[in-house]
């Protein structure tokens, strides 16, 4: 019962190790030898276990002793009452270490599929709009710089289309404000919303779609990108999946960790395209019209920059996206 | 398990002490095992995830005390006593700053300079602070190691000489490696025994000329083999003209080129390391590493595969293999017994009273 441990003790003053046995009595520990010193086992620390590293049992002033026979310690901690944490237990056999991994890997594929959106979802639409008017407010001017020129459209004929969209009804109330910025393209027909809360629409894309329904239809996508708050959405989204790439992966190669955070924002893209889509579907319906002139513009628009592949894209595929529509119907 | 039993068990305690002789290197031994600390990260990975991250300090210091306490030296190993609070504390700090400085320039630029200065500013104490935090938190044999340079100091280095370097064109920047890792080795002590540095600036400079030459060298010789494949693509007038022969050597020229950056930094890597712990001594005592280049290559482009093979399940094998190599590769050479270090008095007695909570770590290491 009275099992005697073989170890070196050090004082914490000097570098000096010193032969001492360990011997347990009545809940004290003893230690005799080159040093003699007695503590309750109260006051001790013992290391967690490893599986080739020497134990230590560590005194309150910050002696500690390092333990020789790894084997009669086991034997001497069973008998005190020691037990292993359970971080320790589950990192210490495989298979509580399969069962971190599966619990890892479901955690990881929820959070991704759902937690993620939803928590970033909820975060951007308790923000206050200020908070992506500000995060965007150079944006525009930025844009205008490389890509954009002012619009070549005659100004009768702009606010002609920015008043008919704003005769719209939104389908559901609480739209934020919005602008509509009329430009010349350098990178062909094109419409997006900006954090800012504009919504730049390009000559190229009123001349393509030749459409002023169509027209209507795509301002109405683009505004649901702004009422769903997708900007500060996807800006959640992305720098989370960063983080998380940057923690597994940034040790080994920067290249390697953005990798995975592209490929996974690319799902997020594409259902927030999605969501806009049936954003202006029902802003159409509550206008008294169908979703034919947002299918034209799918359509005038696919012709335009041809068919893409749906994996690696932004938006999801137009025959995708129509067939959705219709069903939805 | 019949592998362990002899390195646990019965340790030759005396024999040992008298090896620690004047002139007999000690080497450094890496007792830690892939498989060991893959589960400790899986389990740490876990609870740092569903703890939404806060677990992470708690799972910095089971890591460090898992890589510390399987290094050892003349028959003992190391120990680290981070406090997990402390850890969560600094990261908590440096997330927010980090988030900061990332919206900051979203918002206008002034508001990105603003928050530039800001960084400026503090960066540098923290990387003071936590330079502190880790040398206190780390022993050896029940003696503490600590660190006494003056924020001062660390403002030259970590502020005014990376503007210079920057300022004259990146001529510096070897110059103000030097003074970094001088500042940290000089101020460095275990117990009351200091550390000092000994590589002259000229030392660095020779080293960054090598690492240069061996990068540029290496990039260029890929840019003549791939030269006569890259010219022809470009006559045929960019991708959209060129067949699949061409694309597919395109991808390769890439490939290797980025193998090739990334096999260069181990390069580098080697080279400091000797450099640096060659030139450092503890007390009297003086250290050795002897790090190959080529072996540092082949451990980092096959770690590399692996872990993009595995999905990333192959890091903490990984990171084992990196460390065991760049460990037992070094070695102290003792100029006397390595039981004569005392702890540093002073520092037994603040450690006890407020000076140690407030420390906070950061992790950054440069």
């Amino acid at each position: 019962m009275h099992e005697t441990i073989p170890a070196f003790y050090f004082d914490g003053k000097s570098s000096r190790r010193f032969p001492v046995s360990l011997t347990v009595q009545d809940r004290v520990a003893v230690i005799s030898g080159e040093v003699q010193r007695a503590c309750p086992l109260a006051e001790l620390r013992v290391s967690e276990r490893l599986r080739h590293a020497q134990r230590t049992v560590t005194f309150p002033d910050g002696a500690y002793l390092e333990i020789l026979d790894p084997v009669a310690f086991d034997r001497l901690l069973a008998t005190t009452g020691h037990e292993d944490s359970f971080v320790v237990r589950m990192q210490q056999s495989w298979r509580g270490a399969l069962a971190a991994f599966a619990l890892t890997a479901v955690v990881l594929f929820l959070g991704y599929l759902y937690a993620l959106p939803a928590a970033a979802g909820f975060a951007a639409r308790a923000l206050p709009e200020q908070a992506e008017r500000m995060i965007g407010g150079e944006t525009l001017a930025f844009l205008d710089r490389r890509l954009l020129e002012p619009s070549a459209m005659p100004p009768a004929r702009r606010d002609a289309l920015a008043a008919r969209f704003k005769a719209m009804v939104t389908p559901r109330p609480g739209a934020p404000g919005y602008e509509i910025v009329f430009r010349k393209s350098r990178i062909g027909p094109n419409a997006f919303a900006l954090p800012s809360g504009q919504i730049v629409l390009t000559d190229e894309i009123v001349d393509l779609l030749n459409d002023d329904d169509a027209v209507m239809a795509v301002l109405a996508h683009e505004l649901g990108h702004l009422h769903e708050r997708h900007l500060m959405q996807r800006m959640i989204q992305g720098t989370m999946i960063g983080a998380a790439a940057t923690v597994l992966f940034g040790d080994v190669s920067s290249v390697v960790a953005s990798i995975p955070t592209i490929m996974l924002d690319l799902k997020y893209s594409r259902d927030a395209e999605r969501e806009a889509d049936d954003y202006a579907v029902a802003m159409l319906k509550a206008n008294g019209s169908g979703p034919a002139a947002l299918i034209r513009s799918f359509e005038a628009l696919e012709k335009e920059t041809g068919d893409r592949s749906p994996y690696l894209s932004s938006h999801p595929p137009a025959a995708e996206r129509i067939e959705r529509i219709r069903s939805a119907r | 398990m019949n592998a362990e039993a002899p390195e646990t068990t019965s340790e030759p305690a005396s024999a040992d002490m008298q090896r620690a002789g004047p002139g007999q290197p000690e080497a450094f031994t890496f007792t830690g095992s892939g498989s060991e600390y893959f589960r400790i990260w899986i389990v740490n990975l876990l609870l740092t995830i569903v703890t939404l991250g806060i677990y992470s300090a708690w799972a910095k210091v089971r890591r460090t005390r898992y890589f510390y306490a399987n290094t050892r030296l003349a028959g003992s190993s190391f120990d680290y006593h981070g406090s997990p609070l402390a850890i969560l504390r600094g990261r908590i700090v440096a997330l927010l700053l980090f988030g900061a400085y990332n919206i900051a320039f979203r918002v206008s630029d002034a508001a990105g300079f603003a928050m530039l200065l800001v960084l400026g500013a503090l960066i540098p104490w923290m990387l003071w602070k936590s330079l502190q935090f880790k040398l206190y938190n780390s022993s050896y044999r029940g003696i503490r190691f600590g660190f006494g340079g003056s924020a001062g100091k660390a403002y030259f280095v970590y502020l005014v000489l990376p503007v210079l370097s920057a300022l004259s064109l990146l001529l510096l920047v070897p110059f103000t490696h030097q003074r970094i890792k001088k500042f940290q080795h000089d101020h460095s002590r275990y117990g009351a025994t200091s550390f000092s540095f000994h590589a002259a600036p000229g030392r660095f400079y020779k080293a960054y000329l090598v690492a240069s030459a061996v990068g540029l060298g290496g990039m260029l010789a890929i840019m003549l083999a791939f030269g006569g494949a890259l010219a022809g693509l470009a006559e045929a007038g960019g991708l959209r003209g060129a067949g699949p022969a061409a694309v597919g050597t395109l991808i390769l020229f890439l490939l290797v080129l980025y193998a090739w950056i990334f096999s260069f930094l181990p390069v580098f890597f080697t080279l400091l390391q000797n450099l640096i712990w060659n030139n450092t001594r503890l007390g009297e005592h003086r250290f050795e590493s002897r790090l190959r280049a080529g072996r540092m290559i082949f451990i980092a482009l096959t770690n590399l595969i692996g872990i993009v093979v595995t999905l990333g399940l192959f890091i903490p094998f990984a990171q084992v293999r990196t460390l065991k190599y760049r460990i037992e590769s070094m070695s102290l050479i003792p100029s006397g017994s390595l039981d004569a270090f005392l702890a540093d008095a002073q520092q037994q007695a603040s450690a006890t009273g407020e000076g140690a909570a407030d420390l906070l770590d950061v992790d950054l290491s440069l």
